[in-house]
């Protein structure tokens, strides 16, 4: 669906079922140069188990209406406002990669309606390789072959994916080129901008989850480790042969991870 | 150093784990009707693609899910779908997009079976087509009417070898919001990847050189994921509510493969031309050696044309690879490392003699296939092509003394023994 | 767990990783693995030593058969191969059946008798002769019950005894009757043998053969030959064979129940000699068919009135019974054992076995009774 977020069209998919602002509301936030389809593993599980989805494309990205904004903290403000003009409530927020640096600042921002937070590979902050920024303004078929080529486990190299005859990197790569070069160089460079991921952290009152792999490239273990010592109490998952992808690359094992965490702390009726 | 692996490690790995359960190196072939759930939940959750996972063979199965992603990713697509024949990949992939009342611009030179589908039977369910020589840019764009849903057309035209200008027919559906779809079959993704010069979904009989061993019958389709169906209303079988999947929306959920979840939802579910796990497995062999034995079939190829060209009961040879091809300088573009194994060429003395020089060869078998190891000839006036009128025999390049070689990976001198017996049978017809 | 269930269910457990209901074909050389420290954890490591899809056939036969292990071959003859060779060494001796397949009598005395190993040719239907060939260097006796051609049965309790007082291994080819019908470990056998070409398949479509054990110990002997012979089992024929295994009890009632019609016809009728069929009452060791087997099997012969000739004639006129050297399949074979099956065992051992030259096998299947019976009455009428 398409959503008006302060004057400007948003798409968001809602996994199949119309959304209902009187059922939980699941998020689901996308990372960099991605967009709502990195997903499609979850949100329709969710939405066809009495929960109202929201997966929206960032400002810019695929679907909905640009300029892709230009800082995490902005990105945070978005959301915000995108689930106010849907007048969602009991909101679990489930994040991925960039998207966890926009679950951190609205976590921390706006308490009012938040259920819970599940942070999907990803660290207090997530520093960029200049290289990286450079390619995606001038060279984007190669950022996106150094983020694909960096984001997948071995499986992921090798075309695999959990929906038969599908290559995640082959769709990945697909989506990735639709948002290319302004959106993702504006996203990398608001990531390698964000130093507010520790304060955030401290100031989230939610149930939290966090959910790592030891063989991230992107979002390395360590990095994550921080997250989980900074934030109240998390509950922590650990991938062992995963990458970056845990989502697309471990959908059914993090499916259930999500599934047991929100189940518990944003139950629906 | 690239971030993806390359076309030689893909041949041999992807798409394949190896074996969780016992380590296995090679894909198990799962010769299996159904599959066993866990729980009722895992079971609708499938079943309403919520998740990935395996049903019932008619709509996936293990082994051929490895030969998918394989192809997918030799390809350079976002998804492929695997199908029990060339022919039903075609069918299955025109009918995803395309309903009663729509319209193909097709080239007018393609394989016999896809002419007879766009003229005879896809007319009984009211889809129509228009055929345009494959050489005549303008005439692609001046045949799009307005209901006219895709373009189609084979990389290297059987058997005439005229090369489409993928890029330039490309533009026209881009600019018509138009998918392209072209049979790859020819080329196979080691000689050119379609996707690159920005066709959107590639067709291939995977019977030809991809399994290379004419062992096994079977297609596929794979979905390009670069084509935006949302950007018109032109396409409602991926961008409307689907009603067999709670109103599922494709596109909105499945993005670059929301063509192929079309298929796979539709065409192998309810028309269930799905591919036999042994033929994939058997597939999946030939696809090992893919590069290997294309650059064997191109050097073959290469000295089987020096032979021909130099030989007095030749009339005439056709090959894109030659100068003095139409498509010579478009073969340069889209096929570097070589135009393929297929090669026409006139006997003198005519129909007769041609048929003489058949029917007295013993290496080559005379059979109506392509792409196989080993190396094959044919008549396609009386044969391949004998299903088509005249006009569209003189459309789709086929001349009486026409002789299709698909050069095979025998020694070539062998071969050029072989054909010196037809020659001298041939000879007497013709009266030289 | 009942027979009919263990033969569908027995040894196969849904594929984990995708729910396959059937054991995938596991067409592989070698097993990756984990780590050195963790080779063979996943069980395998080369598809000579062991293979999944083998393994699920050896286990279903292993629960069939109620023994404790199976090893499984490239064919029966490899099977029986490898029992000898587990067992016997240069020096030692074995007791065999005096009628048995002969493939089996040519292996004995054409090729294991140059490596120093001697046999007896012993009358399994009188223990006592059994008995009598017992040496001191006795090591294993091979019971083929019923016998082919001739369908003589041997007492497998009499002749466990036998051998277990001799501190021999008897072993016991089970091939004609199936666990279904004969159960060999509760008579006090030692091996069971199986050519699962015939009854296991089914089908004519694969030759395969398989050896279970009664205790683990015997089975590792066996599996160690296999192994160190490699005559294996491809996993294609397991696979094929783990199908087939699911409707034996089924064929072999029908195909028996017809073959008890066939015998029962030919036994009246004018132009046959004689009948041998351990289901009627006329065969000679009638009550040993009855005592030790549930089931009388799809096997027997006839001979026609003027002997050979007529015999050839009758093979060469018949319709939709094929003339063709295997048995036990769902379609209905006619065999001539003195020129095919048991053309390598020499006149005077055939004579002194029974094995006459107008002896017609006949290996019934699944087709309708009455289309058997039709085309053996034409048959007969040209004779």
């Amino acid at each position: 669906m398409y959503i008006d977020v302060n004057g400007r069209k948003a798409f968001a998919t809602t996994g199949g079922k119309p959304f209902d602002s009187e059922q939980p509301t699941v998020v689901f936030l996308h990372g960099s140069g991605l967009d709502h389809t990195f997903w499609g593993l979850h949100s329709r599980f969710f939405a066809f188990r009495k929960y109202s989805v929201l997966v929206p494309d960032l400002p810019g990205h695929t679907h909905s209406e640009g300029p892709p904004l230009a800082s995490i903290e902005e990105m945070g403000s978005w959301l915000n406002d995108a689930l106010e003009a849907i007048d969602a409530k009991d909101i679990s927020i489930v994040a991925h990669s960039q998207g966890c640096l926009v679950a951190l600042e609205y976590a921390s921002r706006f308490k009012k309606n938040l259920k819970s937070v599940s942070f999907v590979a990803s660290g207090l902050a997530t520093p960029v390789n200049a290289a990286l920024i450079d390619a995606a303004e001038n060279n984007p078929e190669a950022a996106i072959g150094m983020m694909l080529g960096w984001g997948f486990g071995t499986a992921g190299q090798l075309h695999q994916g959990p929906i038969p005859g599908n290559s995640m990197v082959g769709g990945g790569q697909k989506v990735m080129r639709g948002n290319v070069p302004n959106e993702l160089a504006t996203d990398l460079k608001a990531c390698n901008a964000y130093q507010n991921g520790q304060a955030a952290a401290a100031n989230i009152e939610a149930p939290v989850q966090v959910i790592l792999s030891r063989k991230d490239k992107m979002a390395p273990y360590k990095a994550g480790m921080q997250l989980v010592d900074h934030l109240p109490s998390p509950v922590v998952h650990i991938f062992k042969d995963c990458g970056h992808m845990i989502p697309q690359e471990a959908p059914d094992e993090c499916r259930t991870l999500l599934r047991d965490f929100i189940f518990q702390n944003n139950p629906s009726s | 150093m690239s971030n993806f692996y390359l076309f030689d490690t893909l041949s041999l790995h992807a798409g394949q784990t190896v074996d969780k359960e016992f380590g296995a190196r090679a894909t198990p072939i799962y010769q299996t009707t159904s599959y066993v759930f866990p729980d009722t939940d895992t079971a609708s959750s499938i079943f309403n693609l919520e998740r990935g996972g395996h049903a019932y063979s008619r709509i996936t199965n293990p082994t051929v899910g490895v030969l998918e992603q394989r192809i997918a990713a030799l390809e350079g697509g976002a998804a492929a779908v695997c199908t029990a024949s060339g022919m039903a990949a075609t069918f299955c992939a025109i009918t995803a997009i395309l309903s009663q009342g729509d319209h193909i611009v097709a080239s007018s030179q393609m394989y016999g079976g896809n002419i007879s589908l766009m003229k005879n039977t896809l007319p009984r369910f009211g889809i129509t087509a228009t055929f345009v020589d494959p050489t005549d840019i303008d005439g692609f764009r001046d045949a799009i009417q307005d209901n006219t849903r895709l373009i189609y057309g084979e990389l290297i035209g059987n058997p005439g070898l005229d090369i489409l200008d993928l890029e330039a027919i490309a533009a026209i559906g881009a600019d018509n919001h138009i998918p392209f779809m072209v049979d790859a079959t020819f080329n196979t993704p080691y000689l050119c990847r379609p996707f690159d010069f920005g066709v959107n979904i590639t067709i291939h009989s995977v019977t030809k050189w991809m399994g290379g061993h004419g062992t096994a019958i079977g297609g596929v389709i794979v979905d390009g994921g670069n084509f935006d169906w949302g950007a018109t209303d032109k396409y409602p079988t991926i961008t409307e509510p689907y009603a067999p999947f709670q109103g599922i929306n494709l596109w909105e959920e499945f993005g670059p493969t929301a063509f192929a979840t079309r298929i796979r939802a539709e065409a192998m579910r309810d028309f269930g031309a799905s591919m036999s796990p042994m033929n994939a497995f058997l597939l999946l062999q030939g696809i090992e050696t893919l590069s290997l034995r294309m650059d064997k079939h191109l050097s073959n190829t290469a000295s089987m044309l020096e032979f021909l060209i130099n030989h007095k009961q030749v009339s005439w040879v056709s090959h894109p690879s030659m100068p003095s091809h139409s498509s010579h300088e478009l073969a340069k573009k889209y096929l570097p490392k070589g135009a393929g194994s297929i090669v026409s060429f006139g006997v003198v003395g005519g129909r007769e003699a041609g048929k003489a020089f058949i029917e007295n060869v013993e290496l080559a078998s005379h059979l109506a296939n392509v792409g196989d190891a080993k190396t094959l000839i044919i008549h396609p006036a009386t044969t391949t092509h004998s299903r088509i009128d005249a006009e569209a025999l003189v459309a789709a390049g086929i001349t009486e003394d026409m002789i299709r070689l698909s050069v095979g990976l025998e020694d070539v001198r062998d071969l050029q023994a072989d054909f010196e017996v037809g020659f001298r049978a041939a000879k007497k017809i013709a009266g030289l | 767990m009942g027979f009919r269930t263990k033969q569908i269910h027995a040894g196969v457990t849904p594929d984990p990783v995708t729910g396959a209901i059937l054991t995938p074909i596991y067409q592989t050389t070698t097993y990756v693995q984990n780590s050195v420290d963790e080779y063979l954890a996943k069980g395998y490591s080369y598809s000579r030593s062991g293979n999944p899809t083998v393994a699920a056939l050896e286990a279903k036969l292993t629960e069939l058969e109620g023994g404790a292990a199976c090893a499984t071959f490239g064919t029966g003859m490899s099977a029986v191969h490898a029992t000898m060779l587990a067992f016997l060494s240069a020096g030692d001796h074995a007791i065999i059946s005096d009628v048995a397949y002969g493939g089996t009598y040519r292996l004995c005395t054409k090729v294991l008798s140059r490596f120093g190993i001697e046999f007896t040719f012993a009358d399994g239907s009188n223990p006592e002769d059994v008995a009598e060939s017992v040496k001191d260097n006795t090591k294993l006796f091979l019971t083929e019950t019923p016998a082919n051609p001739t369908m003589k049965c041997s007492d497998i309790a009499a002749i466990s005894e036998i051998a277990k007082k001799a501190g021999a291994v008897h072993a016991v080819d089970n091939t004609f009757l199936t666990p279904y019908y004969q159960r060999p470990f509760e008579l006090g056998a030692d091996l069971s043998i199986h050519s699962t070409t015939k009854y296991m398949d089914g089908h004519n479509a694969t030759v395969g053969g398989a050896v279970i054990s009664n205790t683990a110990e015997l089975g590792e002997k066996v599996r160690f030959i296999m192994n160190s012979t490699g005559s294996i089992m491809s996993p294609m024929v397991a696979w094929l064979t783990l199908q087939g295994c699911k409707t034996l009890s089924v064929r072999m009632d029908q195909q028996s129940a017809s073959a008890m019609a066939i015998a029962e016809y030919l036994e009246n009728h004018d132009k046959v000699e004689q009948v041998r069929y351990p289901g009627l009452k006329s065969f000679p060791q009638y009550e040993l068919a009855c005592k030790q087997a549930s089931g009388f099997g799809a096997m027997l012969w006839f001979e026609v009135k003027g002997g050979l000739a007529a015999g050839k004639q009758l093979m060469d006129n018949i319709e939709l019974w094929s003339l063709a050297e295997n048995l036990g399949s769902v379609e209905s074979l006619i065999t001539h054992p003195v020129s095919m099956t048991h053309a390598d065992v020499e006149e005077a051992e055939r004579a002194r076995v029974g094995i006459i030259d107008g002896l017609v096998r006949l290996s019934v299947g699944l087709e309708d009774t009455e289309d058997l019976i039709d085309a053996l009455a034409k048959a007969l009428d040209q004779a």
